[in-house]
């Protein structure tokens, strides 16, 4: 079976008023299902740029990416959104909840943007993060704890193959950040779920089965 | 909150947009009435005299002309005087008629009776409303006093009838006829009729052709309304550009969410517009209400002004507003859907 994500000589550089700058200088990276990959490096090393490009909300200035199989390099801006889709859930740092809807609203329209029926899946999955009683209320009216524990149920009850999540605990304080990390070990153990997770915290990264580390926009170690 | 102002504000616009279109096009509605109610009456020709005789004698000799029109053919002439008068505030037409003729106008009087002959005048519902005038007022006009002797159902004519002969003596234009309602005996031979009328030298109409010339003169009025109307379309344009653009810049952050979380471009593009439609539907119904009250506010400033707006105008101008909001938010909607998401999720 073809590894659920794979890089191949990716390349991102960013051009701003004539000056370019290279965010990644060719990475070869390859995710088996079921692993949980933990990415670590100073900061500007290009760890988000290459979660963004993985998880095909950016395009590479040059190389590949494959997703299932697929080349999204040569898919079409639909297809490659489906792709997206079907296959992805991502976690932000800043959680990137909908300020103005419920936590069960946002993560509802995952699934409504995904034309799948709702039911009573993101209440379900808010039971899942302990936030049950929590579902009706505003981002605002949450912790930011809490509020990332939404954003997870957001990026997991479409059953995404692939977790990508961008310092989901950066934000949070040591207490809330385990109860995050926990949630992301359990759904890995129990339902096989694929994690890439960037961290700057050397226990985080030790959830993980594989540590990647990076500098200058390369891999060091994988 | 200033979301909440804005799109107020912008539904507002909308419907001014909406509602000024149909008040508008409602109030030449009036000239098409009087048109109507020129030609409602039981004639076939309309004889008037050439524009010559106007000037020289201010209107046609009623019983030469009378005998020149029957010499024609087996026929009918009414000759009308007609006159002006201040009524209920405005200036009226009477229509000096001959009290025989008034079965063929129509008018099925609802109140009093018809006209008999000397100091009497006959107004219609509109006007005896408008001026609260009833049967057996006195009504000091001319340096004469008349009765109000009826009231008939509006829609025929004037909306003041007076006997012929009185007019006549009013206005010291005794004897003559504005011009003359003709009822043909034959229909077939109309045509021919038309044709001998025109040789004793008076313009001479159909019923149709009349109302044609009448409304040929509502050309400059049109070109307001299509002016009226590319204004209305243009606010409509701009409040919505201006509105669903500011929206696009101030959920940047909020489109780039949505693209993070699965939506496709044209899910975004989608939804903006959906956005912006509701605020034109919203403008639209404001406009609907707008054009109620509006219209109700004429009526009770000018009660004999005419507003009459056919159903379909009001789909003309929801039509307007959607055209305007489709191409306001097209640019705002293409640009959110282009919206870099890595971009939009930085932005602050």
């Amino acid at each position: 079976m073809a590894p659920i994500l794979e890089t191949r000589g990716l390349t991102k550089t960013y051009n701003s008023g004539g000056v370019s700058t290279p965010a990644l200088r060719g990475i070869d990276l390859v995710v088996e299902r079921g692993e949980f990959v933990s990415i670590m490096g100073p900061s500007g090393c290009g760890k988000s740029t290459l979660l963004y490009l993985a998880g095909l909300l950016d395009t590479p200035t040059g190389g590949s990416v494959i997703v299932t199989g697929a080349d999204a390099g040569r898919l079409s801006d639909g297809r490659r959104t489906r792709l997206r889709r079907e296959h992805i859930g991502f976690v932000f740092q800043r959680f990137n909840l909908l300020p103005t809807i419920s936590a069960e609203e946002n993560v509802a329209l995952a699934l409504t943007l995904r034309g799948r029926p709702v039911g009573d899946a993101p209440h379900r999955m808010l039971a899942a993060v302990g936030l049950e009683e929590k579902r009706r209320r505003l981002p605002s009216q949450l912790s930011v704890g809490e509020q990332q524990r939404v954003a997870i149920a957001r990026a997991l009850v479409t059953q995404p193959a692939l977790l990508l999540a961008d310092e989901p605990t950066g934000n949070l304080d040591s207490e809330a950040s385990d109860r995050v990390l926990d949630l992301v070990t359990g759904f890995h153990r129990d339902l096989g779920q694929t994690v890439v997770l960037i961290t700057h915290n050397e226990q985080v990264a030790a959830r993980g089965s594989r540590t990647l580390r990076m500098r200058d926009g390369r891999i060091l170690t994988q | 909150m200033a979301r909440k102002l804005r799109t107020a504000i912008s539904v507002m616009a909308v419907g001014v947009g909406v509602a000024l279109f149909l008040v508008l096009v409602g109030l030449t509605s009036m000239l098409h009435e009087i048109a109507d109610r020129t030609v409602n009456v039981e004639a076939d020709l309309l004889v008037w005299p050439a524009s010559e005789q106007v000037l020289v004698s201010g209107g046609l000799p009623a019983e030469k002309v009378e005998r020149d029109l029957e010499s024609v053919a087996d026929l009918e002439a009414m000759p009308v005087l007609r006159g002006q008068m201040k009524m209920a505030g405005r200036v009226q037409n009477v229509y000096g008629i001959r009290p025989e003729d008034w079965r063929h106008f129509r008018g099925s009087v609802i109140e009093g009776r018809a006209l008999a002959g000397g100091d009497e005048m006959v107004v219609d519902s509109r006007l005896a409303e408008a001026g609260g005038y009833s049967v057996g007022q006195i009504i000091e006009r001319w340096d004469r006093k008349f009765t109000i002797v009826g009231i008939v159902r509006e829609g025929v004519a004037g909306r003041v009838f007076m006997p012929i002969d009185t007019v006549g003596e009013c206005l010291q234009q005794k004897g003559r006829a504005s011009f003359f309602y003709v009822r043909l005996k034959d229909l077939s031979r109309i045509a021919e009729v038309k044709t001998r009328i025109a040789e004793k030298g008076l313009n001479v109409f159909t019923k149709d052709e009349f109302y044609e010339v009448l409304a040929s003169s509502f050309v400059d009025m049109n070109l307001v309304i299509g002016a009226v109307v590319f204004v209305a379309g243009f606010v409509c344009f701009l409040v919505i550009l201006l509105t669903v653009y500011t929206m696009v810049i101030e959920r940047t952050r909020e489109i780039g969410i949505l693209r993070g979380i699965g939506a496709s471009r044209t899910q975004v593009f989608g939804l903006i517009l959906a956005e912006a439609g509701l605020i034109c539907a919203g403008g639209i119904l404001v406009g609907f209400l707008l054009t109620w009250g509006g219209t109700a506010l004429v009526l009770r400033l000018q009660p004999l002004w005419t507003v009459d707006i056919p159903a379909i105008r009001f789909l003309y101008a929801a039509l307007l507003a959607a055209g305007g909001t489709l191409l306001g938010a097209l640019h705002p909607a293409l640009r959110a859907a282009r919206q870099d998401p890595v971009e939009s999720l930085r932005y602050e």
